[in-house]
């Protein structure tokens, strides 16, 4: 089943960069990436899946139902979290949590204690008094204490720090063992590699390619960065394949896609320090279709 | 929707509490020179002969009956108008576009509920916020106007002079409450009401200058005519008419545009 897929959706947002034909199909139980520089149109997707904004053009669906249509009744099993939480500021954090859980017809004080243990949230605090960090604990709290069946995320991780955001990935992963479907926005390669199963890449309100995260890092690019004793000649790498050359003193990165024995040899003139070939991550492969 | 209902009544708590005792306070304050104003009732009159009849009128003066009790109650009461109607302007301005001016509107809107839930709840919560204040104000008055002026005020004309406050209470709450459900972002809702209030106020004014019957069709101020409900015991029909089918257009324009709209993000 898709849980979510999108027709042709088009938001037209004024003089902001909108989105158009956007189609989108994420499968029940994926862990799906969606990445683009800021202002390509994720939040905008997001939202407007969430029905905050309507589409000028085309169509979503969450669960199978129309999201303008039926707004309220899908978003009984979504659990959102924007990328900057603010809260009802004279509130403490319980009750805020408690106001969170109210508009949901299931008892979700169990798994909003859990969540807080987790999360390690001080829920007697008021939330003005709260660091940035805190203030995001406490909107992941919100976002899953009903136990949604989808959850989306729009660059969640901001100002968690390394652990926390460990601990929030992990949260996140068992979710999606249990059969979550979760919907992650982000600009960050890295924390996307490390979460999704696949990715739509956005540029400029388009989407411009889904891929099989395996598929992506399988894709026959290479990354070679090497360091020698002597000064290399430019010459040596006019090569078809190569790409993205760049030299620096004595050292040398860039991307090969053809035979690797070709370049092999060429490297074997070198003198050679160091040599380091790699699987392209994610950033090489994303800034590949932002060239 | 009792959740938003009890949330929005909580968040609104204090701000009626502060407002209901203002109103008291002021009323209180304004009957106290009652008895002094009884006194000296005869060198007043002289002394505002004297002003000019256009000046009077813009100010709620009525020769022949400021010194009754009724007829002072008239005159300050059009202050306490005032008042109460940046108390619902403020009120129905904030309710709804607070959410977008504190960003919290994408918590609330994410959450599994309609839009017209959410502005039922909010208006509902309004709505409770100024019933609580009349109805100190109802019972309060009367034993402050019988402490400290000394008098007795009869109660039929009491309670209709004022249930006014209420029913313009009521026009300024849809006002608000429309500006409230379709600017996308109003940086000072006390500028957008203290604006507004004052605009209908002053139009108020002009109308009795200028005795301009058309302008009394424009704002609330004017639909309520004191000396005609002290001597009539009753209200003006076509303009109580005028202000409930301006009070449920704002409401339901407000839900039809509200519905509608993208919410700006944060």
């Amino acid at each position: 089943m898709n849980v979510i897929e999108t027709n042709k959706l088009t938001k037209s947002c004024g003089t902001a960069r909108g989105i158009i034909d956007v189609d989108l199909v994420v499968e029940e139980g994926e862990l799906y990436g969606f990445i683009g520089p800021n202002g390509a149109g994720k939040s905008t997707t997001i939202r407007t899946l969430l029905s905050l904004i309507y589409p000028t053009s085309g169509s979503a669906k969450i669960f199978g139902k129309d999201v303008v249509e039926f707004g309220a009744e899908i978003k009984e099993d979504i659990g959102y979290l924007p990328s900057e939480v603010f809260y009802y500021d004279n509130m403490k954090v319980k009750d805020l949590l408690n106001y969170s859980a109210s508009f949901y017809k299931k008892d979700c004080t169990k798994r909003m204690r859990e969540l807080v243990e987790i999360m390690d949230l001080d829920t007697h605090k008021r939330i003005d008094d709260l660091s940035y960090g805190n203030k995001k604990k406490v909107g992941i709290v919100q976002g899953l204490l009903h136990e949604p069946k989808l959850i989306i995320l729009d660059e969640p991780t901001g100002g968690l720090d390394p652990l926390m955001q460990q601990k929030f990935f992990n949260l996140l992963k068992e979710e999606n063992s249990k059969g979550v479907t979760i919907l992650l926005s982000s600009h960050i390669l890295g924390e996307v590699q490390r979460l999704c199963d696949r990715v739509a890449i956005i540029k400029e309100g388009r989407i411009v390619n889904v891929e099989k995260m395996s598929d992506l890092a399988k894709s026959n690019y290479s990354r070679f960065k090497l360091e020698s004793r002597t000064p290399i000649e430019k010459s040596l790498f006019a090569l078809d394949g190569v790409s993205g050359l760049k030299m620096e003193n004595n050292s040398v990165t860039f991307m090969f896609k053809g035979d690797i024995n070709s370049i092999i040899k060429i490297v074997a003139s070198i003198d050679l320090l160091t040599l380091w070939v790699e699987e392209p991550d994610l950033e090489d492969i994303f800034l590949h279709y932002y060239e | 929707m009792m959740n938003m209902l009890i949330h929005e009544l909580r968040q609104n708590q204090k701000a009626t509490i502060i407002w209901t005792l203002s109103l008291v306070a002021g009323a209180a304050l304004y009957l106290s020179i009652f008895p002094a104003f009884v006194t000296e009732a005869d060198t007043l009159r002289k002394m505002l002969e004297g002003f000019p009849p256009t000046f009077r009128k813009a100010f709620g003066v009525t020769l022949e009956s400021f010194a009754t009790v009724a007829g002072f109650y008239s005159m300050i009461l059009s202050y306490i108008m005032l008042a109460g109607s940046i108390q619902a302007m403020n009120l129905g301005t904030s309710i709804v576009s607070k959410e977008e001016r504190g960003k919290t509107a994408e918590f609330l809107l994410t959450k599994p509920v309609r839009r017209s839930q959410i502005l039922t709840a909010k208006l509902l919560a309004a709505f409770i916020s100024l019933l609580v204040t009349n109805v100190v104000y109802l019972v309060a008055v009367p034993l402050i106007i019988n402490a400290m002026a000394g008098a007795i005020i009869d109660i039929k004309t009491f309670l209709l002079l004022s249930f006014t406050l209420f029913f313009v209470q009521l026009f300024f709450l849809g006002l608000g409450f429309l500006v409230s459900a379709w600017a996308s972002r109003i940086r000072s809702v006390l500028a957008v009401s203290l604006t507004t209030v004052f605009g209908f106020y002053i139009a108020g004014a002009l109308d009795s200058i200028i005795g301009n019957t058309a302008i009394r069709y424009l704002t609330p101020f004017k639909y309520f005519d004191f000396a005609y409900i002290v001597k009539n015991s009753s209200y003006e029909l076509q303009f109580v008419l005028i202000e409930v089918i301006v009070v449920i257009l704002t409401i339901i324009t407000s839900y039809y545009v509200y519905v509608k709209r993208d919410i700006r993000s944060t």
